[in-house]
């Protein structure tokens, strides 16, 4: 050993007072460049927790968990994306599929910790340094992983609408179709907000995969109208689609109908081959539209005895005779209800409880009942000259053209109100070739129709007068005419928080003169049929029942549903209300089949 | 009625009567949904009592200054039966001509009193009356003009 050994440690004691070569905080001298792409940002107000972020990373390196603050919304999976930074490879692809545009990545790179667990967490939840980071990655504006329009569909012009009947939508081709059902990200967030959760994103994938029948399999088991509501449902699915916040929701109605466009009816036995076998329970049904067929398809398909009785000569309640044929054809209607039928399920037309057959009868005959009369009655406005001879109701109008009578409404027409049969009315109206102008106290925003029907209507001509209040009926100079006389209205703040409420402003008022005045201002239910005595047991207030779990009356083995037992009023929620009761009923007439664990499931 | 006392009390009675009046077509009323809601309009009733005779005690002050809206839904209403099939929409019919009634009285007669304590009770009185008008309007435009 020389020395230069023996000393050479003591010179390496020099090097303690250099400068460094490496660094303490590295991301100070070297920060994320500014598109980096680093850890995530979450916009949890705007995320709706599709879990598209989920689906499409490839590593699975994002989990969605539940949040209890967005538990409950509407619209919102009440689930929010978890990273795992073992796994993410920071490709950036979830924040491209991202449909609220909530998901972003910081340009934070370093996440110092000694504990290797730590290295995951729910962005915008956990809280993070980079969470209001303004540097990173973001989808560039007006790049979508998804085309953001929906597929057009081909309609009926308005100047050749008018002409006749004939349905006004025209349906989507397969290779339409196929289009449109590659928007969905399959998130199911609709599944949640339909009344019937319907399992709209795997039908939709049915069309993906061109295997229709599989598609009209999985709507029965959830809705045994679908033709019907392909075309005419009120599409709440929609209105919460998480593709409609940056683009246009997917067309799931009209995809829904594609599908069962695609099936011949007399191939629906094969294809849904449905089992009916013999409970030895009969089940009465009230009604034979949509929640009281509805819950004919369960109930029977539960082996029990169906027996529908229906005042009409058909069946199909307010989609037959509420619904014009432009909307819903009697064949596609028939399509449904002949299937439903079909099972087994007898029908006694032009039956009316209360004067053909007593309520007490149907109490004692069977093993239970199932009401579902909906809202048949229209509301009267309370006016003076209400009575009058040329004021026609739109129930009735609409009635009248679906069995094939005039009824009778000239060629000036007035029509009140703001739902859709107002605006049936109207349009019906059009096509027997009357000049129509609604009246409504409200603005167009405010109206209950459906916007789709809104438009349709303006575009066939019909004048929608916003902020009129009809005030009076008159006498016209001939009896063949009808004077009414209406207010402008001015919109003014509910001081409580509620809607804008319509004040009359009686220095701006107007006469004008029809050849009918058609009132729609809403319906009502007839609850005639039943005794005293049993509507004051099945506790209806306000003319509507407020049914509990599984649909169930105060009266043990009454159920209801449909229109006249919910606060949505449409064909769906009827449909959903049947299929309900028929669950009901079930237990009611089986109470030892269903144990602890199954009722909590079903 | 020359004293603000004897104006309260008569008010007092008057909604006593009103209550009394919802009692008794309660107890005539042909289904238990419609007894429900009409013992619900007596109990109404019988809260704005509870609030005039606060007034008449001292614990609570009438607003005479106060806008209250004044949808004027009622003013182009027919006239309707008060029987025992009576619908909730014609009950609130019922409800709100005899609000608007008893505004109506107290304005008058605020009208026909000068300047004093006497008539700014009288006014006082009259948007009571408008409030319980505005209450049974707002009902009625909510759920019998809901798709109106």
């Amino acid at each position: 050993m020389n020395l230069k050994d023996l000393l050479s440690p003591f010179f390496v004691w020099q090097r303690a007072f250099e400068k460094p070569y490496t660094t303490i905080r590295p991301t100070l001298d070297r920060p994320g460049a500014p598109a980096y792409r680093g850890f995530h940002i979450n916009i949890t107000e705007t995320c709706v927790g599709c879990g598209s972020c989920h689906e499409i990373c490839q590593n699975h390196a994002i989990d969605m968990v539940a949040v209890e603050e967005f538990q409950g919304r509407q619209g919102d999976s009440g689930l929010r994306p978890r990273f795992d930074y073992g796994r993410c490879c920071w490709c950036g692809l979830c924040v491209d599929i991202c449909t609220a545009a909530s998901l972003r990545m910081s340009n934070e790179y370093a996440w110092i910790s000694t504990d290797p667990t730590t290295f995951h967490f729910t962005a915008g939840v956990d809280d993070k340094p980079w969470q209001n980071n303004e540097l990173g990655y973001r989808r560039a504006e007006g790049y979508h992983l998804y085309p953001p329009k929906r597929i057009e569909m081909e309609m009926l012009e308005p100047e050749e609408s008018v002409q006749s009947f004939k349905e006004v939508v025209k349906g989507y081709s397969v290779e339409q179709a196929k289009k449109e059902a590659d928007r969905c990200v399959e998130c199911g967030i609709c599944v949640a907000t339909c009344p019937a959760h319907m399992d709209v994103p795997d039908y939709i994938h049915s069309i993906r995969d061109g295997d229709y029948e599989k598609g009209l399999q999985l709507m029965y088991r959830t809705n045994p109208f679908p033709a019907t509501c392909g075309r005419i449902c009120t599409r709440r699915c929609e209105s919460v689609c998480p593709v409609g916040i940056l683009g246009e929701p997917i067309a799931i109605r009209w995809l829904k109908r594609f599908i069962v466009d695609q099936v011949e009816a007399k191939d629906y036995q094969r294809i849904l081959n449905d089992q009916t076998g013999n409970s030895g329970h009969k089940v009465a049904i009230i009604g034979a539209g949509p929640g009281g067929m509805s819950a004919a398809y369960y109930l029977r398909k539960q082996g029990h005895a169906v027996t529908v009785f229906e005042a009409q000569s058909k069946a199909g309640g307010m989609l037959r005779y509420g619904v014009p044929s432009y909307r819903l054809a009697d064949a596609d209607l028939d399509k449904d209800i002949d299937y439903i039928v079909s099972l087994g399920v007898d029908v006694k037309y032009n039956t009316s409880v209360g004067k053909d057959i007593s309520f007490e009868s149907l109490l004692q005959d069977y093993d239970a009942v199932f009401l579902s009369t909906g809202l048949s009655v229209p509301s009267s406005m309370r006016i003076q000259g209400e009575d009058h001879p040329r004021v026609l109701s739109g129930l009735q109008v609409l009635a009248d053209v679906a069995n094939g009578r005039d009824p009778g409404i000239g060629k000036k027409v007035a029509v009140i109100g703001g739902g859709n049969v107002a605006m049936d009315a109207a349009r019906v109206s059009r096509r027997l070739g009357a000049d129509v102008t609604i009246l409504y106290r409200r603005r167009i925003a405010d109206m209950p129709a459906d916007l789709e029907e809104i438009h349709e209507s303006q575009g066939e001509g019909c004048l929608i007068v916003e902020q009129a209040i009809p005030v009076e009926i008159q006498n016209a100079d001939n009896a063949e005419q009808v004077s009414i006389k209406w207010g402008e209205a001015e919109m003014v703040n509910d001081p409580k928080g509620g809607r804008p409420r319509p004040v009359l402003q009686e220095d701006r008022m107007h006469v004008e003169t029809y050849d009918c005045i058609i009132s729609a201002i809403g319906q009502a239910s007839n609850l005639d049929y039943i005794p005293k005595d049993f509507q004051d047991q099945l506790a209806i207030e306000w003319g509507k029942f407020t049914p509990g779990e599984y649909q169930h009356t105060p009266m043990a083995k009454v159920f209801v549903g449909g229109d006249f037992a919910n606060p949505t009023a449409d064909a769906i929620s009827a449909i959903e209300d049947g299929h309900h009761a028929a669950r009901g009923i079930n237990r009611f007439l089986n109470p030892d089949a269903y144990t602890e664990t199954e009722q909590q499931v079903n | 009625m020359n004293t603000v006392d004897e104006i309260l009390d008569y008010a007092i009675d008057q909604e006593q009567q009103a209550a009394d009046f919802y009692a008794d077509l309660a107890t005539r009323a042909e289904t238990a949904g419609m007894k429900k809601i009409l013992l619900d309009f007596a109990d109404e009733e019988k809260s704005h009592k509870e609030r005039l005779l606060a007034v008449k005690a001292g614990d609570h002050e009438l607003t005479p200054e106060q806008e209250v809206l004044d949808l004027k839904i009622v003013d182009y209403l027919v006239e309707v039966d008060a029987s025992e099939k009576i619908s909730y929409q014609d009950a609130l019919i019922v409800a709100m001509k005899r609000e608007r009634a008893a505004f109506r009285l107290y304005s008058d007669m605020a009208a026909k009193v000068p300047e004093s304590h006497l008539k700014e009770v009288l006014l006082g009185l009259a948007k009571e009356e408008a409030k319980h008008k505005l209450f049974f309007e707002s009902e009625y435009d909510e759920r019998i003009m809901k798709d109106n």
